[in-house]
């Protein structure tokens, strides 16, 4: 096993405090010379193309068949028949008239709060705390954190339905134990608690990434910033809002970003943890839902707009961020180097 | 002046040394916590089954027992649960060709954006960004259209294809980094001597990013292996389908068997655990490089 676990920054923090290496510049002007051998665009589209094909085939081409197929009525018969029927905007209206749409958006953006500021709140504190505790003891957390890290979310999931078992699961016996009445406490009685597990399985198993990312990212900080704000008698607070939170604040943005598409995009732990009935929460989130009315209810248009309007308020979400990374040139930058 | 310096230092050395300790506790509730359902599977997979129906579960197995995964493997009693060898061949097999496809394409890829300057980078990059942001589950529909049309469904070629498309703009937008961690003089110095862009390409450039390819590798590997619903949605027949849909199966079968289910999962965590101690750094450093510098 690798001893120690933590992540190792130099190289970042070069890249970020020391200015433009000469080599970069010379390359740039080297590129010039190069180009003209090169037969100019042929062979770096040649090199592009496996790439683009690949997404455009099996991503962009299928996004735009998915917004057709939510104009469609798209059901078993049509889909073995090849028939295309469109109805125009049925899917949308019928889903927009239902009061499932509402509670299924609402239940989603709750969802997704509950999930993300647990485990940004949760992973930002622990890395803070990686910072206060010895060598040994940071190398025991993250050993810790990798294991729960690396389980593969079926799996993870059937183990939290091990743990939270009726009869012989381990956390009724420790309640119990610790004087609560939890014997044969059913967890996926009602739809609150049996969110709470499923929020408490995904928390567990994003926290590491969150914490391992944050706690790199505090290393970004310069040492003399903080004696700086030592001497100025900054609180530990005020010191980490002034001082490392607007160095962190792209990786701690890019964290939430990331988290909320993950956890939007949840489906795994949802559907083992309700034992593949997930119809049987009477509430489900969005990416559940298009699933159920695609593969169960054989609604392929329906389950399409149920999609669309997924990807369209996530969008409205990240939006936001890619147009940042776009405008401050992050894209640009990326792209020229 | 300098003695109220001092004396405050004191006082605060005294209060910093208490909450180390409190913090350290913390750490350490945390850290029990964090491991607990890994060690509960562990030790539930090497449980005989008369301790997994106790009422009052025990901390540690008192009969160490390898009966639990002989009864995941050889599992007979429902449909779909006597796959496992079949499944894992396939999980191998398909992600292994995935990954291997993944990163032929995405080596190219970030070789031609970040030697070259090639028209449209930008609007490539930003395609890359926007199609990560789109839901996983959401692109499952249209997919499943295209490959039921194309009769690629039950195949491993649609598998194969769907991966390899899923993981690919990760894998270009870390590989891209790596890339540009190696410096253009060394392929320059290749080509005074003789050799092609493209000899350059995979003789210099190539060996140098290999640990780049590495943890983008084991990365889409991760991604591909834990995948459950497409596979699930894919792959009708029992013998094609892959560990997770194995598992979840075997979950729905059997009900109660949570000794051979722990074993099940034990099973295929194993594989991403040895993985994942070999890059997780790397990831970490990685993405944080690629948030900060763009």
């Amino acid at each position: 096993m690798a001893a120690p676990t933590l992540p190792n920054l130099a190289p970042t923090r070069t890249q970020r405090l020391v200015p433009t290496p000469p080599s970069e510049v010379r390359h740039n002007q080297t590129k010039g010379n190069w180009r003209r051998t090169a037969r100019r665009q042929l062979l770096p589209l040649l090199l592009v193309l496996p790439a683009l094909g690949l997404l455009g085939f099996m991503t962009l081409y299928p996004l735009g068949r998915l917004i057709a197929t939510s104009f469609q009525n798209l059901g078993a018969f049509q889909l073995i028949q090849h028939k295309v029927q469109w109805n125009g905007l049925a899917n949308y209206r019928s889903l927009f008239t239902s009061t499932e749409l509402g509670t299924s958006v609402l239940q989603t953006f709750v969802f997704v709060t509950a999930c993300v500021g647990l485990t940004m709140t949760i992973g930002t504190g622990v890395a803070l705390l990686l910072r206060r505790i010895g060598n040994v003891l940071r190398i025991v957390v993250s050993v810790c954190m990798v294991l729960a890290w690396a389980m593969p979310t079926s799996a993870s999931s059937v183990i939290w339905t091990w743990l939270f078992e009726q009869e012989y699961g381990v956390a009724n016996d420790l309640l119990t134990q610790l004087g609560f009445h939890f014997t044969d406490h059913n967890w996926f009685g009602s739809e609150i608690s049996a969110y709470s597990i499923i929020v408490a399985n995904i928390v567990w198993g994003a926290v590491p990434f969150v914490a391992f990312m944050m706690y790199s990212s505090f290393t970004l900080v310069p040492r003399d910033l903080y004696e700086a704000a030592a001497i100025d008698g900054a609180s530990p607070a005020a010191t980490f809002r002034g001082v490392t939170m607007p160095i962190v604040r792209p990786i701690f943005v890019l964290m939430t970003v990331l988290s909320i598409i993950w956890d939007a995009n949840v489906f795994n732990q949802v559907w083992y943890l309700t034992e593949g009935n997930a119809q049987m929460l009477n509430v489900i989130p969005l990416g559940v839902w298009q699933y159920i009315e695609a593969f169960s209810n054989n609604e392929y248009g329906l389950g399409a707009a149920v999609a669309v309007i997924t990807i369209l308020l996530l969008l409205a979400v990240t939006g936001y961020y890619i147009r940042i990374m776009v405008r401050t040139g992050q894209v640009k930058a990326a792209a020229r180097t | 002046m300098t003695a109220t310096v001092t004396s405050m230092a004191g006082k605060s050395t005294a209060r910093y040394r208490t909450m180390t300790w409190v913090w350290r506790a913390v750490a350490v509730l945390f850290a029990a916590v964090t491991v607990f359902p890994v060690y509960w599977m562990v030790q539930s997979a090497f449980e005989p089954n008369s301790e997994i129906t106790s009422l009052t579960p025990s901390f540690f197995p008192l009969h160490f027992t390898l009966h639990d995964f002989v009864d995941a493997i050889d599992h007979t009693a429902g449909v779909g649960t006597a796959y496992f060898w079949d499944d894992a061949r396939n999980s191998l097999f398909v992600v292994g060709t995935a990954v291997i496809v993944t990163l032929v394409f995405s080596f190219m890829a970030a070789a031609a954006i970040s030697r070259f300057r090639l028209v449209g980078t930008t609007a490539f990059l930003v395609m890359i960004l926007v199609v990560q942001m789109v839901p996983g589950t959401a692109m499952l529909i249209p997919v499943y259209l295209l490959l039921n049309g194309l009769h690629l469904t039950d195949t491993y070629l649609g598998l194969i294809l769907a991966y390899s498309a899923s993981t690919l703009p990760f894998t270009v937008w870390a590989l891209k980094g790596f890339v540009r961690g190696v410096p253009i003089e060394l392929e320059e110095a290749a080509m005074v001597d003789g050799a092609s862009r493209l000899g350059a390409f995979f003789r210099i450039l190539l060996p140098l990013v290999l640990p780049g390819l590495i943890s983008s590798g084991i990365f889409a590997f991760i991604t591909a292996w834990n995948d459950f619903v497409v596979a699930n949605v894919f792959m009708t027949e029992n013998f094609r389908q892959t560990l997770p849909v194995w598992l979840y199966s075997f979950s729905t079968n059997t009900g109660t068997d949570y000794g051979g289910l722990m074993a099940g999962c034990t099973i295929m965590s194993l594989p991403v655990v040895i993985f994942f101690l070999i890059v997780q750094r790397r990831i970490v450093s990685g993405l944080t490089a690629g948030a900060v510098t763009g």
